[in-house]
């Protein structure tokens, strides 16, 4: 078993986010505050509730160097807090939005973030010195609908959009004045605030869930018909993968490694895809699945259907009398998890821990010790 | 007879596993603001106000009088029975007592104050209803209801027959 640590904290879980040391956790229990809990003596013990937002808080992220949560919400409005003495201190995000927003990702050197919304726009926000306060530019007019998930490049530049018109896009978000033009960082630089780089039209259903891969050559997103794409290349021509799986959808994707990718949602248990020597990515296996004698016998014959029914009588002594229940997977997580993130050493590229959070109210830490194959 | 009753009974198993798998894979329901009302989060397979967020609908039906209609989208899922009547007797039994659950609505949760129209009964589930409850009982509360109202009706009719057997037999003792 994988999962090193189970904790309940709420009765639904919306979003998490770890502290820069993993000692504490900030998450929404699916209301308008943040809890954020502290780890002291094996227990976790609530330390702080920021109290701001008037709706469900839809997005949360903590900057692992300058320490600082960034929280988006239903009601339009986003804060950025900032740790003063012992206390969460709220700064107003100007996000010029008029609907709600719904998921907020730090970028990488943590001097912008970006938000996706309700109003199909997505905004960059950075912050400026000399009014002291966070600002926001939009990207407008390029979405169809809602964007579901945002991820940065690692060159701080890309920003990666899925949207619940089915479509992937790739922008560049290079701002005058925040980010510098580096020499480096090849064409990606040389393009301005909002344009396109890219739009993924693979999906015929909404798109979850898109993640970079450690080096950014390599992005994921997730479609509701229960596919993951893979996309290589990502420029004038990129090289798509669709992976087809017979469980239910995907909500959200993690890279673990450039050829690992950890997968979660509806179907309650984390899902493990990884990629060949020649690149091609397919569906590997649950991570702590437990096998229930209830659905051993599912695809069997007849004999060992009534076999299997006599079996499980005698050993629960419950009658199932010919009206089969719903599959339900022995998972740890028992309702959809929606949020997944790694808990990442400093120093170490590979991530081999991570979190996952999910509508039952549970936070659990899984561990892939013991799981090496994965990684050759 | 007995035999006439298995294959009705095993015709029924297939209808409902059919609709047990279908919730199950449509009930992918979350959280999901308004995208055209600020400020608001209502069932979009109520409201329909973005086409992208309404799935094709699904119709199982297991005969003409029987069929289920499943409408998903984003945050909602829509359930819609149609129930079997024979005749006018069964016809006006289901009409009363599929009422009589409608008016009590609050009491099931996620049971529609009014059935969609050309069908007897239907469920509104939201995301907020999967947030609560598990998702295997919901779907367990729908097929067990589906299960369970054919039987409900056909003891109302037989109740109904042999109380007005009863009634026209102490009727007709007085011409004796």
């Amino acid at each position: 078993m994988s999962a090193v640590a189970v904790h309940q904290f709420a009765q639904c879980i919306t979003c998490h986010a770890w502290s820069p040391d993993h000692s504490m956790i900030a998450l929404c229990p699916n209301n308008s505050e943040v809890h954020i809990y502290r780890m002291s003596e094996d227990k976790w013990e609530r330390v702080h509730v920021l109290q701001k937002h008037d709706q469900i808080v839809s997005g949360i992220d903590w900057s692992s160097t300058s320490n600082k949560i960034v929280t988006v919400s239903h009601d339009r409005n986003s804060y950025v807090w900032n740790l003063e003495g012992s206390d969460w201190v709220p700064t107003l995000v100007i996000l010029r939005l008029n609907r709600a927003a719904l998921c907020a990702q730090w970028s990488p050197q943590e001097n912008k973030f970006a938000v996706g919304s309700g109003a199909k726009t997505v905004c960059i926000c950075y912050y400026e010195q000399e009014n002291n306060w966070w600002v926001s530019k939009l990207v407008r007019k390029r979405h169809n609908s809602s964007v579901t998930s945002v991820a940065w490049h690692p060159n701080n530049i890309l920003l990666a959009t899925t949207s619940t018109d089915g479509k992937c896009r790739v922008f560049s978000t290079f701002i005058k004045g925040v980010d510098t033009r580096d020499s480096k960082t090849s064409s990606s630089s040389d393009t301005k605030f909002g344009e396109q780089i890219l739009q993924l039209d693979l999906s015929y259903s909404w798109a979850f869930g898109v993640k970079w891969s450690p080096s950014g050559n390599t992005l994921a997103y997730v479609g509701h018909n229960s596919m993951i794409y893979f996309v290589d290349d990502v420029g004038p021509s990129p090289l798509a993968q669709n992976v087809a799986f017979r469980d239910l959808p995907l909500r959200d994707v993690l890279f673990v490694s450039e050829k690992v990718v950890i997968g979660v949602g509806f179907d309650c248990i984390p899902m493990v895809f990884a990629a060949d020597e020649s690149g091609i990515w397919s569906f590997v296996r649950f991570i702590g699945e437990t096998k229930t004698p209830s659905s051993a016998p599912k695809y069997g014959s007849q004999f060992s259907e009534a076999f299997g029914k006599f079996y499980s009588q005698s050993k629960y002594g419950v009658n199932n009398d010919g009206t089969e229940n719903s599959r339900q997977r022995g998972g740890i997580h028992q309702n959809c998890i929606n949020c997944i993130l790694p808990l990442k050493e400093p120093g170490v590229s590979m991530v081999r821990r991570f979190s996952t959070s999910g509508l039952d109210g549970k936070v659990v830490i899984w561990d892939l010790e013991n799981q090496d194959d994965l990684f050759q | 007879m007995a035999g006439c009753r298995k294959f009705l009974a095993g015709t029924l198993r297939l209808y409902l596993t059919c609709i047990r798998n279908t919730l199950e894979a449509a009930m992918c329901l979350q959280n999901f603001p308004c995208q055209e009302v600020e400020r608001h989060n209502k069932p979009e397979v109520e409201l329909k106000t973005s086409s992208e967020l309404i799935l094709n609908p699904i119709l199982i039906c297991r005969n003409e009088a029987e069929k289920c209609l499943i409408e998903t989208s984003i945050n909602s899922l829509r359930i819609s029975l149609k129930v079997r009547q024979a005749d006018e007797l069964e016809n006006i039994l289901t009409k009363k007592f599929l009422r009589f659950l409608s008016m009590r609505a609050e009491a099931f949760q996620v049971l529609r104050r009014k059935p969609v129209p050309g069908y007897d009964i239907s469920f509104l589930i939201t995301n907020y209803h999967c947030e609560d409850m598990q998702k295997s009982k919901l779907i367990d509360f729908i097929v067990q209801f589906m299960e369970d109202i054919d039987k409900e009706i056909s003891e109302l009719k037989m109740s109904v027959n042999t109380r007005g057997r009863l009634v026209a037999a102490e009727f007709l003792k007085q011409f004796i």
